[in-house]
């Protein structure tokens, strides 16, 4: 899952992107209010951790923009403005949840997964498409309840189509949610991690839509 | 303005006391006016009296000199009268309490007498021409003395009854009059420490308006202060939690490195470097705490070109270690009426400063030198300076420019400002002509 991270803090930035990279999030990190709003616009992250006091625009000018505009992206504040009235206005204003520093990583992980989760409307953390079993907190997949391994990109690709199941995603759409800044994609790469996922699960696990791009089909809810 | 010793403590006795004070001493001022003046009018009137009866009595008497015998008392009141009445030197007539001699030695005119059974009389002499016939009229002076206490009994009674009247009076009025302040004291007593809005008083009299106004100012300036330290406290707050949380994330990383040794070296000294950054934080925290505390104070002189080689010294080998070249200019004497540590805080502040924000190579240099009004001292960089807007909102505790990856808190302006005003300094910020970078001039005053 790909996620921005908007933190002034040098330390503590390179910390958190880090830690939140060791837990699987693909981030990228913006150090200014107005790089915050543009990067989260453009809509290609799971989610955004915000802190309100960055400079040049504050983090909750742009939460108020951002919802202004109809962007729906969940947004974590993360932040050491602690006052109940901050609070409050930072979840009226739209953030999806407001975190105090320090924060666990595990614990912000956690949250953003549960975000994200929520985003989608999903009340399960475990997403199922009809053989196919994928925990993200775990990273684990399973077919038929046997665990499945799968390389850091491709369970990457299949979180991706899963959260979106019954969607169909575009290959770009599927590079920019899956790879953050600095990394190289090659034209095929897709293409590749789509053929050895249809091998290491089963060849209808993944549909192509010739010229548009690829879909799960049918979300379960876990019983 | 003190009070004397002699005056009352409490408002409403003071009043009392002086008003009554003062209407008593009218008052009988007033009485002995009185007294003077009718005493006088009373003498000659009734002198006038005895002249004329005196004058009727000779008159009367004259070449009638059969009708010898006492005059029996008319009533009770003439026993206050007596007279006598001569021809060639024997006694015609008198009254009953006239004695047979002659009343006064002064046979024409008027004179005080004492008589025989010690009473004090005023006795007029009258005689005719021819020196035959002489008499006296003669009245006791107590009945005029007692016409004249009668009078002043008068004046001086309503007096008596009016003071303690007034005393209640001006005590009931002071007591009302003074009613808004004692309610002042009421509303300013049940007030909680924390509550900084304006004293409002129903019906305030004139008197108060300007106390009650310099109060409420007075409450606005400590709320003001009060809001300024609730905001550096959050702001402490802040700027605490964030080198805490990126420990906290940094260690959290190294954790969970696993067998990525770069990361978890990379990480390591991260948590470290935020330690570090934490204690410097903390220290000028204590250090702004203390310079709150303390008032503007004189001192001793001190020297002090010895104090910034000193800080050039200590901070001299970071700088090469970053390439930067660090230079002391110093001439004249340059002492300084200011704590030695002080001082040393101020410029390590300003040259750590100047090293800190600018880059590897750069050039920093300090300039100290007497000046028309003191000594000055300048520390000047070649670093990227500061735009005009950034340097209006330098001393704004923990504000830091953007864009500088230096772990700075924000504080340590503040600070130097702080040691600034404490030494009677004045601190100017601008453009290094020299080196293109800041220049920040420190001039103390002598």
């Amino acid at each position: 899952m790909r996620i921005l991270l908007a933190e002034d803090d040098s330390m503590l930035g390179d910390g958190l992107r880090a830690g939140l990279r060791q837990l699987g999030f693909q981030v990228d990190w913006v150090r200014d209010g107005i790089a915050a709003e543009r990067e989260l616009a453009s809509g290609v992250y799971a989610a955004g951790v915000l802190d309100l006091g960055l400079p040049m625009k504050d983090g909750l000018d742009v939460l108020q923009a951002l919802r202004a505009r109809r962007i729906v992206t969940p947004v974590l504040v993360l932040t050491a403005r602690d006052a109940i009235p901050d609070r409050v206005r930072g979840l009226d204003l739209g953030a999806d949840d407001y975190v105090i520093k320090p924060v666990d990583l595990n614990e912000l992980a956690a949250r953003l997964r549960s975000l994200i989760r929520r985003a989608h409307g999903q009340m399960q953390e475990v997403l199922t498409c009809e053989r196919v079993e994928l925990d993200p907190s775990a990273r684990q997949v399973r077919l038929d309840g046997q665990a499945v391994v799968l390389s850091t990109r491709e369970f990457d690709l299949l979180h991706a189509l899963m959260r979106n199941a019954g969607r169909v995603l575009s290959r770009e759409q599927l590079e920019q949610q899956m790879y953050s800044w600095g990394h190289e994609v090659e034209s095929n790469t897709i293409e590749v991690h789509i053929h050895h996922l249809r091998r290491k699960l089963h060849p209808e696990a993944i549909q192509t839509v010739r010229g548009v791009g690829y879909t799960v089909w049918r979300m379960q809810v876990a019983p | 303005m003190k009070a004397g010793w002699w005056l009352p403590r409490s408002l409403q006795a003071r009043l009392l006391a002086m008003v009554l004070g003062l209407v008593t001493v009218v008052w009988l001022c007033a009485a002995m006016l009185t007294w003077v003046d009718t005493s006088h009018e009373l003498d000659e009137l009734l002198d006038a009296h005895l002249a004329q009866s005196a004058a009727l009595l000779v008159l009367e008497a004259d070449g009638d000199e059969d009708d010898v015998g006492d005059i029996p008392f008319f009533n009770k009141y003439t026993h206050e009268v007596g007279f006598q009445v001569f021809i060639d030197g024997k006694l015609i007539t008198r009254s009953p309490n006239a004695g047979t001699t002659p009343m006064s030695t002064v046979t024409d005119g008027l004179s005080t007498v004492r008589m025989p059974n010690g009473a004090n009389w005023r006795v007029i002499g009258v005689q005719l021409p021819s020196r035959r016939v002489q008499a006296f009229v003669g009245e006791q002076l107590e009945s005029r003395q007692a016409i004249l206490r009668a009078l002043l009994r008068n004046v001086l009674w309503p007096l008596l009854i009016a003071l303690p009247l007034l005393a209640i009076a001006i005590w009931w009025s002071v007591h009302m009059g003074l009613a808004p302040l004692r309610d002042l004291s009421r509303l300013l007593g049940k007030r909680r420490p924390q509550a900084l809005d304006p004293v409002v008083l129903q019906d305030m009299p004139d008197e108060m308006r300007p106390m009650v106004g310099e109060l409420n100012q007075l409450l606005e300036r400590i709320g003001g202060m009060v809001l300024a330290e609730r905001r550096f406290t959050a702001d402490a707050a802040h700027e605490l939690r964030t080198p805490i949380a990126a420990i906290r994330a940094q260690a959290q990383v190294a954790l969970g490195a696993g067998e990525d040794v770069a990361q978890r070296s990379h990480a390591l000294h991260a948590t470290l470097a935020g330690c570090d950054r934490a204690t410097r934080l903390v220290e000028q925290l204590l250090m702004l705490a203390r310079l709150e505390a303390q008032g503007v104070r004189s001192a001793m002189p001190v020297n002090l070109c010895a104090v910034v080689r000193r800080v050039a010294a200590d901070l001299a080998p970071a700088a090469l270690a970053h390439t930067q070249s660090l230079e002391v200019e110093g001439e004249g004497a340059c002492n300084v009426a200011a704590d030695e540590t002080l001082l040393g805080v101020l410029v390590r502040n300003l040259v750590d400063n100047a090293l800190r924000y600018s880059p590897a190579g750069a050039r920093v240099l300090v300039t100290l030198q007497p000046c028309a009004q003191g000594v000055e001292l300048r520390v000047q960089d070649s670093g990227p300076g500061m735009a005009p807007a950034e340097i209006q909102r330098l001393g704004e505790r923990f504000f830091r420019v953007l864009g500088t990856d230096q772990p700075g808190s924000g504080l340590g302006w503040s600070i130097v400002k702080r040691i600034a005003d404490v030494t009677g300094a004045d601190v100017q910020i601008a453009r290094s002509e020299l080196l293109g970078g800041m220049a920040v001039t420190v001039v103390w005053p002598t």
